[in-house]
């Protein structure tokens, strides 16, 4: 489903994020990325929604090469991913609801589409009696479950969770990897890149660790090294 | 664009308008300022130009004849003047007209109806009333009258008794132009040049959003439409506030301009040109936000 092939990404200055990588990734993995802050787990999640552009090196999305997309048409291609981030990103001035119905509008779901689902995935993650809730109203899980609602409701192929639980105390952060490994078995690919050691030795699935922007270690059932 | 699009766009715009209270506050605020200081200059100066219009109108030039000129010697030398390019208006007022206004005033001064009482005899001249196109130009007709092959049938040009104040009127005029000219350009470009950076720091408030709406997959025209609306919204709301400050401003100058402007005071002549003054400002209000909004996008905005 993914595949980064000879993959280098430089900086300007000369700054080499990634080196030579190769990776594959199948339809519903669940893929933890590690490495140590700079590693370059970030940069390589980045190439996946086009965030960043590769230096050299393809990476394929279902076979299509990702730098041969139409920069107008980057918008459609980032709908099939779902992202989550240590700083949640949620939009301030808008509640939930309408944080989670945003994805939804961009992609001109009906009012009606949006009024159904919206609320279920809501439900999903536990936040339905939060809805009418501003983001700076909330503890860092819920902001948490609501990026997660929202990086699930348009049925992303991929959800790319970026340090998810980065901000967040023990008990937040089980409750967002139970989600995780709920959406996993719904059969969605997810890449987690995090820090954590104790999730990464209790999920038992595959990890790869980062070094100086080469992968040094690739674990079908892996523990938490570097 | 899809009709979904627009309506979702411009819920958006409306929402980031109401929610940033304070930012949407500060940003109508200045705008609203640069309008008003724009509109009150361009009013100041077409108010001035009508006051000096209406003294103009009031100025002329008299030119007397002998007494013993016929009435059809003075109409056709009227009608000689006629062909004079300067010259706006030319009115023939005969001795007994003369003496009719004359009597007139004596109603309310009766030494006057005394005076003539005492001479007996009407000793009063016929006269042309000549208007300038410009009060420039008197000087001109003037001698032009002088060197006149009829010359030797006029008694007396009253111009030279007229001559500065209507110089003083003329090189008014010229300085108020320039002036209001000059202030208008410079306050237009202040205007514009405040209004862009007002909402240029809106749109940097919003820039971590439009990071966010890229990463949910909205495309770029969905991300720069809100901020369009709001941009107009921006414009119209200011255009709204001006409009009362004007009418506030107007009524304050009320007394001063009473009489001077030929349709009453400056809040007859705010409500006569309502629609025009609204309208302007509507347009350049939303004109100034829109293009603010647009250019700042541009450069926060990467696909």
């Amino acid at each position: 489903m993914l595949k980064f092939e000879n993959v280098s990404k430089i900086y300007p200055g000369n700054f080499v994020a990634l080196e030579d990588i190769n990776l594959q990734i199948e339809k519903g993995e669940f893929l933890s990325i590690v490495g140590h802050s700079g590693s370059g787990k970030s940069t390589l999640l980045k190439l996946i929604y086009a965030e960043e552009q590769v230096t050299g090196g393809h990476v394929y999305f279902n076979d299509r090469s990702i730098d041969s997309i139409n920069r107008k048409h980057l918008p459609y291609y980032r709908r099939n991913i779902g992202t989550v981030f240590q700083d949640f990103k949620l939009l301030p001035q808008k509640t939930a609801f309408e944080n989670v119905a945003y994805a939804l509008e961009v992609s001109d779901e009906t009012d009606e589409e949006i009024k159904e689902l919206v609320p279920e995935i809501l439900d999903i993650v536990g936040m339905g009696d939060k809805a009418n809730k501003y983001p700076r109203q909330l503890s860092g899980g819920e902001q948490q479950k609501i990026c997660l609602a929202r990086a699930l409701v348009r049925k992303p192929l991929i959800i790319i969770a970026d340090e998810p639980t980065g901000n967040l105390d023990p008990v937040a952060t089980w409750e967002i990897v139970q989600l995780l490994l709920k959406i996993n078995s719904m059969g969605t690919t997810i890449l987690l890149a995090t820090h954590n050691k104790d999730i990464v030795d209790k999920l038992n699935r595959r990890v790869i660790a980062l070094d100086q922007g080469k992968i040094i270690r690739d674990h079908q059932k892996g523990r938490y090294a570097i | 664009m899809k009709f979904i699009k627009l309506k979702r766009t411009f819920r958006e715009g409306m929402d980031n308008f109401r929610r940033n209270g304070w930012l949407s506050f500060a940003t109508v605020s200045v705008l609203a300022i640069s309008l008003y200081v724009i509109s009150i200059t361009i009013i100041l100066g077409v108010t001035a130009n009508m006051v000096l219009r209406n003294i103009q109108d009031k100025i002329n030039v008299s030119v007397y004849f002998n007494t013993d000129i016929e009435e059809n010697r003075i109409l056709e030398i009227k009608s000689k003047l006629t062909g004079y390019q300067e010259i706006s208006s030319i009115e023939y007022v005969s001795k007994e007209q003369a003496l009719e206004q004359f009597k007139k005033m004596g109603d309310k001064n009766p030494s006057i109806t005394q005076a003539l009482a005492e001479i007996g005899d009407n000793p009063l001249l016929s006269a042309l009333v000549i208007k300038a196109k410009h009060p420039s130009q008197y000087d001109l007709i003037a001698k032009a009258i002088t060197n006149s092959n009829f010359s030797a049938d006029v008694s007396r040009i009253d111009f030279e008794e007229n001559k500065t104040a209507i110089d003083r009127l003329s090189s008014i005029i010229k300085l108020v132009e320039k002036v209001g000219l000059t202030l208008g350009i410079v306050f237009v470009f202040i205007g514009v040049l405040i209004t862009f950076n007002a909402i240029r720091l809106t749109m940097y408030a919003h820039k971590q959003e439009f990071e966010i709406m890229r990463l949910v997959g909205a495309s770029n025209i969905y991300i720069r439409m809100p901020f369009v609306f709001e941009g107009i919204l921006y414009g119209a709301v200011s255009a709204f506030v001006v409009m009362i400050c004007i009418f506030i401003t107007s009524k304050f100058l009320a007394p001063i301009t009473q009489g001077s402007i030929s349709g009453g005071d400056i809040v007859s002549f705010y409500f006569a040109n309502f629609f025009i003054i609204f309208g302007g400002l509507l347009i350049s209000g939303i004109f100034l936000g829109t293009l603010s909004g647009v250019i700042a996008i541009k450069r926060y905005l990467k696909v």
